[in-house]
């Protein structure tokens, strides 16, 4: 069967068909001497190596970063006395002290004198506290224990009675004694209460439970209250404490308080005091999270409520966020900046330099092609290799990454399509490149080299740049800075959340390096979306590329070949 | 095939080549057609320049270039009708032999079938069809040139150049490819063959071009040039321990007309004849029982030829 075109002629013969066997012809043939060449498969095994190593740390610590871990602390039990702190902190009690637990006695306070208070004498049934001055009891809880924690001067009635006239109790007891002593003038006596005959008590800031009459000595005070009854509190094991208040967020886009706190160690609902739970955002709001979004729907600040969604799901948060900081620092540094820059060096740069130099060239240049034609299928062949490897690495790491990562799923799709952003940067990155490298290597044989290694030199250097500070002018003079916003636009497009997780991880403290490894696009035009960063760093790449080529191509035509 | 056959194959019209201040070729003018022609000239004559002045490699400085009619440097349609084997001795030496002649015929747009059909139909020709699928690395010298000019010929071209197709090869290979070269003259093909060895372009073809210092300075049958070269004396040179023994053994032999002793140890014979005088030397210096440890031709060169016809 035979096709004739309008000519008549055979289709099979026409020009276009030819020109299309002649690609093949050239194309096959690059592959194959690229093949041949021992550099080659050097270049693509540490490409390998690079990338397994890589796969190996992340493997590695991936793993240690899914583990729940206790970010703000409280699943510690610092006194040993069963309740971890964070149940102790629901509770108000002290994780530093053993006999101060949630259900353990309290002291609940009433009232006091203070030194310049009028009238100066109150009359009840209390726990009296820092008491200085005169105490006509009632009853006297003698046999009462301390239910004070750091305070030493709750009575010892286990000496036994102790009276004002035997002790030598001075003419004035509320003046220091030449000792330094209130009270008594033996420097011995160590007491801070005695008892006159009649049963009235003087008190030097003594603490005691009784019920009765006190006159507040003028210029002292006296303070006084209750202690509760001690009750059971079920001890909540430590793993409770382990990220028990996560990151609570109703994923709206407008300036609201959100959060919540989820294990009550803000509200204090549970305090026996009467207490007043952390508004440390002064929002007006006690416990929550302030989110503040600009008119435009981007998240400006979170602010949190100290002891609020302070310790969040670590594989959620921190796991996710390991992972994608992984992929994104992979792709930008391992991917673009290596591998976009050794291949071509090792595989572009000779592409038709070493025909020339080895003088095989005049085989193919005694056949009926154009010397560009030449050109764009000599690099056709260098790039059926590259792309068809980065297209292989990339799937390779996506697979292995995506079925080990953090999340529910079996396999992580929405990491699929930042690698394709990854491999479509690396590939424009291995266009770009060879474009140059196979212009230079034609105009300067033989130091091409160097000019080629300080080209990449400054393409590293921007890359780095564009990684950190995105928005510097001058890393625009660099084809990495591109092929890094390719990277960036592709992963606001599949992880739309990432400036999010990146606010959140600043916000709460979740160190990942995602802040540091991605930024949003820069080159959006003002619109702010990512496709059209994502288009304008491809066009410039390729507009570039095409460029690169074409110049490669009229100095080509016009060398003359010795 | 060829419409435009009042168009010669090859034509060059005061065509000047100098690179820097070396001159490659000077005001060249001919025109080519059809048969076998021989370009001959010392090594820096300019038969490489002139070579690649038709291949499109380099731009002539003055005059015009025209293959088919067409300036190679701007338009590489002729190549569709022209196989060039160069002189570089470079090969890809991971390929075979059927390998490298298909692939080189695709690049003339022929399918991959087509072209590994027409690549055994060529090694058959110049005899490498048994070793088609050996690496060309393996390939002796005589092999190495045969499939240089088996590429060359695939696409069934009518102009062929052959850059010293002979260079280097051993006799039985140098045989192979002269009847190779007379075949394809044969069959009506315009073939372009330099060397710098007349005796070899002597066997090949009767047509010749002599170049010289970039200059054309011959033109036409050979004969003419063989009148030249038989009135061209010739010196061989005998290294010996007894001259003047040997010497009174060559006196009387007719080729031979004069002797010298120009040093110690050295006999030199004159000749007008020098292959009558190559016949009789086995013969004079065995019955002569001299001792010879060596025999030098130093005019049996194409330079001193050509020193001859401008001096003479």
């Amino acid at each position: 069967m035979t096709e004739i075109d309008k000519q008549g002629r055979n289709l099979s013969t026409t020009v276009w068909t030819q020109l299309d066997r002649k690609a093949g012809a050239i194309t096959e043939l690059t592959i194959r001497q690229l093949r041949n060449r021992i550099s080659t498969w050097v270049v693509l095994g540490v490409g390998v190596l690079l990338i397994s190593l890589l796969l190996v740390f992340y493997i590695d610590s991936i793993r240690d970063e899914f583990e729940p871990y206790d970010n703000d602390g409280d699943s510690e039990d610092w006194d040993n006395d069963g309740y971890p702190l964070g149940q102790e902190n629901i509770y108000g009690t002290s994780d530093y002290d053993e006999f101060n637990f949630p259900g353990s006695s309290e002291y609940i306070y009433q009232g006091d004198i203070d030194w310049n208070d009028q009238p100066r004498t109150h009359e009840g049934n209390h726990t009296w506290y820092y008491a200085w001055g005169y105490f006509n009891p009632i009853w006297i809880d003698v046999n009462a224990s301390n239910p004070f924690i750091y305070n030493y001067d709750w009575i010892d009635w286990s000496l036994g009675d102790y009276f004002c006239e035997e002790e030598g109790l001075g003419s004035d007891p509320f003046e220091r004694g030449p000792n330094g002593y209130y009270g008594f003038e033996n420097s011995n006596i160590d007491r801070n209460y005695c008892q006159f005959e009649n049963g009235t008590y003087i008190m030097f800031g003594a603490a005691f439970s009784g019920e009765g009459e006190f006159f507040v000595e003028p210029g002292w005070n006296t303070e006084w209250g209750y202690v509760t009854e001690s009750f059971f509190v079920e001890k909540h094991p430590k793993s409770m404490y382990i990220d028990e208040d996560d990151i609570d967020w109703d994923g709206t886009s407008v300036s609201s308080s959100q959060g919540f706190d989820d294990d009550g160690d803000c509200l204090k609902d549970d305090y026996l005091v009467e207490s007043t739970p952390s508004d440390s955002n002064r929002n007006g709001i006690y416990c929550d999270v302030q989110w503040t979004y600009d008119q435009y729907g981007n998240l400006i600040s979170i602010r949190a409520d100290s002891n609020v969604d302070e310790d969040p799901d670590d594989s959620r948060h921190i796991g996710e966020s390991s992972h994608r900081t992984f992929i994104i620092g992979t792709g930008k540094i391992a991917f673009v900046m290596l591998l976009g820059l050794f291949l071509p060096l090792f595989l572009a740069l000779g592409l038709v330099r070493d025909e020339s130099e080895n003088g095989t060239l005049h085989y193919l240049l005694s056949k009926p092609i154009h010397r560009g034609e030449f050109i764009l299928y000599r690099l056709l062949g260098y790039l059926a290799i590259v792309v068809s490897y980065t297209v292989i690495l990339t799937f390779i790491i996506a697979f292995i990454t995506s079925i080990i990562g953090p999340g529910e799923s079996i396999i992580r799709l929405s990491d699929y399509p930042v690698w394709m952003g990854i491999s479509l940067s690396t590939i424009l990155v291995l266009i770009a490149y060879g474009s140059v490298f196979n212009t230079v290597g034609l105009v300067l044989p033989r130091y091409g080299v160097y000019l080629c290694i300080l080209f990449g030199v400054w393409e590293f250097l921007m890359g780095l740049f564009t990684i950190t500070i995105p928005s510097s002018d001058i890393t625009m003079l660099s084809i990495s800075h591109w092929a890094i916003q390719i990277i960036d636009a592709t992963v606001m497009i599949a992880w739309s959340d990432t400036p999010l997780m990146q606010q959140q991880a600043d916000a709460f403290g979740l160190e990942t390096g995602i802040s540091f490894f991605w930024h949003p696009p820069v080159h959006t035009l003002g619109t702010g979306s990512p496709f059209v960063a994502l288009i304008i760093s491809v066009v410039f790449i390729l507009i570039f590329s095409l460029g690169m080529i074409l110049i490669g191509q009229l100095i080509f035509r016009k060398k003359e070949i010795m | 095939m060829s419409d435009d056959i009042k168009v010669p194959s090859v034509l060059v019209e005061n065509v000047s080549k100098w690179y820097g201040q070396v001159i490659g070729i000077n005001d060249v003018s001919l025109a080519i057609e059809g048969g076998v022609t021989g370009i001959l000239g010392p090594n820096g004559a300019g038969k490489s320049t002139l070579f690649k002045l038709l291949m499109g490699r380099i731009k002539p400085n003055q005059g015009s270039v025209k293959l088919f009619g067409i300036d190679p440097w701007e338009d590489t349609s002729p190549y569709r009708r022209i196989g060039y084997v160069s002189e570089s001795e470079r090969l890809y030496d991971w390929m075979t032999g059927q390998d490298f002649v298909s692939t080189l015929a695709r690049l003339h747009g022929m399918t991959r079938n087509e072209a590994d059909s027409r690549a055994e139909h060529v090694l058959e020709f110049v005899g490498l069809y048994d070793v088609r699928h050996k690496e060309i690395g393996k390939y002796s010298k005589g092999m190495r040139q045969r499939v240089k000019i088996a590429h060359a010929l695939v696409h069934d071209p009518d102009l062929i150049i052959l850059d010293e197709p002979l260079h280097g090869c051993d006799p039985i290979a140098r045989t192979s490819i002269m009847n190779v070269i007379k075949e394809l003259g044969n069959q009506g093909k315009t073939v372009l063959v330099s060397s710098h060895i007349l005796e070899e372009i002597e066997r090949i073809t009767e047509q010749i071009v002599i170049l010289h210092n970039g200059r054309l300075l011959a033109l036409g049958n050979i004969y003419a040039i063989r009148d030249l070269l038989d009135k061209h004396p010739h010196r061989i040179m005998i290294t010996t321990e007894e001259p003047r023994k040997l010497a009174n053994a060559f006196i009387g032999e007719e080729p031979i007309y004069g002797v010298r002793f120009p040093e110690e140890g050295k006999l030199e014979i004159q000749t007008n004849d020098l292959s009558a005088a190559h016949s009789v030397l086995p013969r004079v210096i065995v019955e002569s029982e001299v001792k010879v440890s060596r025999i030098d031709n130093p005019d049996d060169n194409l330079e001193s030829l050509l020193e001859y016809l401008i001096g003479g």
